[in-house]
């Protein structure tokens, strides 16, 4: 099976402040894994290397087989094309329509001018299929209503949508659940979960939920001061392990007070 | 908050400062409570005649020169504000556009990223620049704008149009530009993030989210180029400012009054129009529905 990531010795600095430290990990095609660990673990920094919208300061990435350091603007664009993101905080245009903020899902490999054609004039096609699309996620009936007007777990389902209109063979969601009520946050997650199984696609989450990561994901990666603390299936992890992720350190305790 | 010492003192000098800066401007430019008062006592007369006028507003022409087949007075008051009205609507019809373009090259959240040291230095470059042309167009008031171009150009209602769009596009283009800038960047960095293009990212990503504040925007400048043309009157294009010109000019004060109270009822009929857009464009929490 060929690899989705491959990261050797990745870090990213901040000014002063290490976000990942020398990171190794391979990652293949089709796996689902969750990132854990407490807020300033490094996770929205992995998640971007991972994206390649931050570029490792040091270390070897290679995305689907392509060493991202070889890549100029261009390459790097497609490359982002071919992976979907869920930000923490989605990113979607808040006046524009479902409909419209999903068609935005394929900008990436569509000319510009294409692009504002879709927000105006949607092929038929297109449409038909971001409405299959809404339908999976729950919120067919929200075709033509405006984001803004939205609940927040509604918000969260057009976002997936967008992700999944785009047809990545990655996606990553930072915090998917951070904003939601914790019954949606587990249909959210299994959501996630499954539809990676229907169409394929990695799935790499992070997530501060350490029970939802492991009922869901056979495969936790446990992140703390941006390094890898464990890598492992939900079974074989222990609750001191566990501990040691969130346990403050005695320095932590010093800065956090 | 607290309050230190110090800062209170700052603020009660800068007030100070403030007072006594009015106080040396007003003695030099010979300022004095007297300068309200008229001259002499037919000045007094025609002081209390015109706002008496204002009870009274013509219904029919104080001049009696007016040939009787001539429209009423009111009919012609009524083609003066529409005439005004037209003349900012044009006027609005190529500031905005100039202002979009001024508006997308004045700010910044379009450029690539990352960028060579050559491009940044080119967008910078660009970004100046167009600030620089924007300032300047709104830096000459459209009255004196007015003057220079129907000077060279003779009175003509094209020229009059061009002399209020052009500080219109500069101040529309500057808050425009703004506007764009300070929409977040979630939106834009979530489709950056999945091969969107800058320029593709401004124009299906963050344009769209400011446009609801760009359409407000518009629409109180829209209300300001009603003033603007009415007063354009004064120099000789035919709005209701140019009748009202004319009536004041042989005291016909009914008269003036008929007209104020015209382009009175037209501001305000505007201000509701722009009221109810407003209410809809923030009731969506923004408009731009296609």
């Amino acid at each position: 099976m060929s690899s989705a990531f491959q990261l050797n010795g990745v870090t990213c600095r901040f000014r002063d402040l290490v976000a990942v430290d020398g990171v190794s990990l391979s990652i293949d095609e089709g796996e689902q894994v969750a990132f854990i660990g407490p807020s300033g673990s490094g996770k929205t920094t992995l998640i971007r290397v991972l994206n390649t919208t931050l570029l490792p300061d040091e270390g070897e990435l290679s995305i689907l087989g392509e060493p991202v350091a070889d890549h100029g603007v261009a390459a790097l664009r497609l490359l982002r094309a071919r992976i979907g993101t869920m930000p923490q905080h989605l990113g979607l245009v808040e006046n524009l329509t479902a409909i419209q903020n999903v068609i935005l899902g394929r900008g990436g490999t569509r000319s510009t001018l294409r692009s504002v054609r879709d927000l105006l004039l949607p092929d038929s096609a297109d449409a038909e299929k971001i409405h299959q699309l809404l339908d999976r996620v729950g919120i067919e009936d929200k075709l033509y209503t405006q984001v803004a007007k939205l609940s927040g777990g509604q918000k969260q389902r057009v976002a997936i949508a967008r992700a999944l209109f785009q047809e990545p063979e990655i996606l990553l969601a930072d915090e998917p659940v951070s904003a939601v009520d914790p019954a949606r946050a587990r249909d959210t997650v299994k959501l996630l979960t499954e539809l990676s199984g229907e169409h394929g696609f990695t799935l790499c989450v992070s997530l501060h939920h350490v029970e939802l990561a492991k009922e869901f994901f056979p495969r936790l990666i446990g992140l703390r001061a941006g390094k890898i603390v464990f890598d492992s299936a939900p079974d074989s992890l222990t609750q001191s392990e566990l501990d040691g992720l969130y346990e403050l350190s005695d320095e932590e305790m010093m800065t956090d007070a | 908050m607290i309050t230190t010492p110090g800062k209170f003192g700052r603020r009660r000098w800068v007030v100070l400062g403030i007072g006594l800066l009015f106080f040396l401007c007003a003695k030099d430019l010979g300022l004095t409570p007297a300068g309200l008062i008229p001259p002499d006592e037919t000045r007094w007369e025609r002081t209390g005649e015109f706002f008496k006028a204002a009870l009274s507003p013509a219904f029919d022409y104080e001049d009696a020169n007016v040939p009787d087949d001539a429209d009423p007075i009111w009919i012609k008051g009524l083609k003066g504000v529409f005439l005004t009205l037209k003349f900012a609507f044009g006027a609005m019809s190529l500031a905005i556009p100039a202002a979009l373009v001024m508006g997308f090259f004045g700010s910044s959240s379009w450029w690539p990223e990352p960028r060579g040291r050559l491009l940044a230095a080119l967008l910078n470059a660009i970004y100046f620049s167009t600030r620089f042309l924007m300032s300047l167009l709104r830096s000459i008031h459209e009255l004196i704008w007015a003057l220079l171009i129907l000077s060279a150009f003779g009175v003509s209602p094209l020229a009059g149009m061009i002399a209020l769009a052009l500080p219109f596009s500069g101040t529309l283009g500057k808050v425009f530009s703004e506007l764009i800038d300070e929409e977040t960047r979630e939106a834009a960095n979530a489709l950056r993030a999945i091969g969107h293009r800058p320029v593709q990212t401004f124009l299906v990503g963050t344009l769209p989210a400011a446009l609801p504040n760009l359409i407000t925007y518009s629409f109180y400048r829209f209300e300001c180029a009603l003033r603007s043309s009415a007063v354009l009157g004064f120099v000789g294009i035919e709005t209701i400012g140019l009748y009202i010109e004319l009536s004041h000019e042989e005291f016909y004060y009914r008269e003036v009054w008929t007209y104020f109270y015209l382009l009175l009822a037209l501001i305000i009929v505007v201000d509701f129009w722009g009221a109810g857009i407003r209410k809809r464009l923030n009731s969506n929490s923004g408009g731009c529905r296609t």
